[in-house]
């Protein structure tokens, strides 16, 4: 493995904080402590992991909606608090609490977001556009699933990607569901990374469960990128354990996913894949490990207190009116 | 001053905010090669990396300039015929305008959409609407649109400046009129309606090639009626102080819009005066507009898109 053991644990830290806010923000809904809906990570929130770790601040990213984009973030230094304030509808939340679920965070490189999906597409040619025309070696990283690449806008920016060479990484993290489509139903070839092929891209196939082997593929497309070689295509096969938003049905196009199905997705648990690997090779002990876990609960019990502590954001009309327009 | 074309205003304009700015650039299809005259000659001067060409990926396309504009560039999307700026319709119709509010009021858009538009080839829908009614209709979004020389430098100069995202659409039949126009730096400041041609017995509001009929009519009945013509070149922000300041004067109004007439610009305005200016009018508005149906080419155009006979009429009818 050529990871350090710095970055290990980095990555172990960051997938085990995204896992206990990942409990976290789906509590919170089922108890009627959130705004809005929650699409929770369970089972999939490795490749986010390991894209936003690997990253500067400085690059460019659009996180996935699943889970909200909150191993994504969490692992670039976004301060998750401000995430869940905004998802409690609160003054200190980072879109103003104008939004129950948008992200945004510029000084991260992170500029808002969509509810369509496929709609990160435009923008990131935009943003490696910038990326290069800076030519500091920032890239841009666009996380989306499978679901994503059934849309048109997808292919604009691989095409677009490819032609001009930007420093674009496309991680496609495949769970192989979008809501109750199967991917086969929706994609004519096995591998989303086939695609590249047309657009003359490099392309990578990762077990989307090993936070370790995503961050590899993610810093070989990185490196690609910020030596000015172009865009690179990452698919990340990972699970979906529950339904695409907690409250709608989990279904399996118009029946129930089965008992079976689910528990075979359940034996790849991206916790306990890195937990046995950093036992293994000696990275952290049991204890060491054990105090992850607790710091990151300790975190997220830090972020309830403070966005529940915010007050609830209520402009006045006049107040929102005046906001729409930039001067 | 000057004497240029409309289309050169426009290309006058661009080359002036661009040698002022390093952050502003182009992006369109074929515009280095200048399919239109407003980029003749542009990459030479400022290379490919400011003009950029994309390939038939309005997604894409419109989607450099929105990316680079979050990441602090000033960019100017060309979509070349105003109404393709349709084929990336839910990314610049839903996201464009509700990026800023939605996230908190902290990353400015600051972007130019332009395309040349209008009736008068008799290209038939597709190439000749005006995409007006539905982009005036999304919240977070500007609109100009120049009627001369003048504005369109003014208005140019004036959008490129602007932190927000502006819709800049030109009309294909004015290109090549002439006018006067400043030299050097031009702005004329969004959202300041003009009368155009001062009277005192009738209103008419009207821009783009409506604007031209209007002048012109204006002008066949001088001595007979006195006909007072604003042009609003900003639609959004849309100034309506000079249009209610001129029915204290002529206490009737005109509006022609080069739009379909349901739930566009002039119903628009049309509502404002019965709230704002009710007590100022004489007669009933009219507003003159295209017919409820896809715009037709070829010789049945002008008998759904108002025409200088039209505009005639009706300014007889309102003050008769």
């Amino acid at each position: 493995m050529g990871l350090s053991k710095k970055l290990m644990t980095k990555l172990f830290t960051n997938l085990v904080r995204a896992h206990h806010f990942d409990e976290l923000f789906a509590r919170r809904l089922t108890r009627g402590e959130l705004i809005g809906f929650y699409h929770p990570a369970a089972g999939h929130f490795a490749p986010g992991v390991a894209a936003g770790s690997i990253l500067n601040k400085d690059d460019f990213m659009w996180p996935h909606h699943r889970a909200h984009g909150v191993p994504h973030m969490l692992s670039k230094g976004v301060p998750i608090e401000e995430f869940l304030a905004e998802h409690t509808g609160k003054e200190t939340g980072c879109c103003a609490g104008r939004t129950s679920w948008h992200w945004s965070f510029p000084e991260f490189g992170i500029y808002g977001m969509t509810g369509y999906i496929g709609g990160n597409f435009p923008q990131m040619v935009g943003y490696g556009w910038a990326a290069q025309r800076n030519g500091n070696g920032q890239v841009a990283m666009s996380c989306t699933g499978d679901g994503s690449y059934n849309n048109g806008r997808a292919h604009e920016a691989m095409l677009m990607a490819a032609n001009w060479k930007l420093p674009i990484i496309f991680l496609c993290e495949n769970n192989g569901w979008a809501i109750h489509s199967r991917i086969e139903d929706m994609h004519p070839t096995e591998d989303i990374a086939s695609l590249a092929l047309g657009y003359d891209m490099p392309s990578a196939i990762v077990d989307g469960q090993d936070v370790f082997a995503c961050a590899e593929a993610l810093q070989e497309a990185v490196k690609r990128a910020r030596a000015g070689k172009g865009p690179t295509l990452v698919e990340a096969k990972t699970v979906r354990w529950r339904e695409h938003d907690i409250g709608t049905p989990d279904l399996d196009g118009y029946r129930p996913r089965t008992k079976e199905e689910l528990a075979e997705l359940h034996e790849r648990d991206p916790i306990r894949i890195a937990t046995e690997q950093m036992l293994d090779n000696k990275t952290l002990s049991q204890g060491q490990i054990d105090k992850v876990h607790e710091d990151a609960l300790a975190e997220c019990d830090a972020a309830e207190k403070f966005a529940d502590a915010s007050a609830i954001a209520e402009p006045t009309v006049e107040e929102l009116r005046a906001a729409v327009y930039a001067d | 001053m000057v004497e240029m074309t409309y289309v050169d205003a426009i290309k006058s304009a661009i080359t002036e905010e661009m040698r002022a700015d390093d952050s502003v650039f182009m992006v369109g299809q074929d515009i280095r090669g200048a399919i239109y005259p407003h980029t003749k000659g542009l990459v030479d001067e400022f290379g490919e990396d400011r003009i950029v060409d994309t390939p038939m990926s309005e997604f894409g396309m419109f989607g450099t300039g929105f990316g680079a504009a979050l990441a602090g560039y000033r960019p100017i999307v060309d979509f070349m015929f105003g109404s393709c700026c349709m084929v990336a319709g839910e990314t610049l119709m839903v996201q464009l305008g509700q990026q800023y509010f939605l996230h908190g009021s902290q990353t400015p858009v600051p972007m130019v959409l332009m395309g040349a538009c209008g009736t008068g080839k008799r290209l038939a829908n597709d190439h000749a609407y005006i995409p007006r009614g539905e982009i005036l209709h999304r919240p977070g979004l500007k609109y100009v649109f120049p009627s001369t020389p003048a504005d369109a430098k003014g208005l140019m100069a004036s959008a490129i400046r602007d932190n927000n995202p502006v819709f800049f659409f030109y009309h294909y039949d004015l290109l090549m009129d002439r006018g006067e126009v400043p030299e050097g730096q031009y702005f004329v400041p969004l959202g300041q309606s003009e009368v155009k041609r001062e009277g005192s017995d009738i209103t008419v509001l009207a821009n783009g090639l409506m604007y031209k009929h209007a002048m012109q009519v204006a002008e066949q009945l001088d001595g007979e009626i006195s006909v007072e013509v604003i042009d609003p070149r900003s639609f959004e922000p849309f100034d309506s102080e000079t249009l209610m300041k001129s029915l204290e004067k002529t206490n009737h109004l005109i509006i022609v819009d080069e739009d379909h007439a349901r739930c566009g610009f002039a119903a628009e305005v049309m509502a404002q005066v019965f709230e704002q200016g009710f007590d100022l009018l004489d007669a009933p508005v009219e507003r003159l507009c295209i017919e409820n149906l896809p715009i037709p080419g070829g010789y049945m155009e002008p008998t759904v898109v108002p025409t200088p006979e039209k505009i005639e009429a009706a300014i007889r009818r309102v003050v008769a």
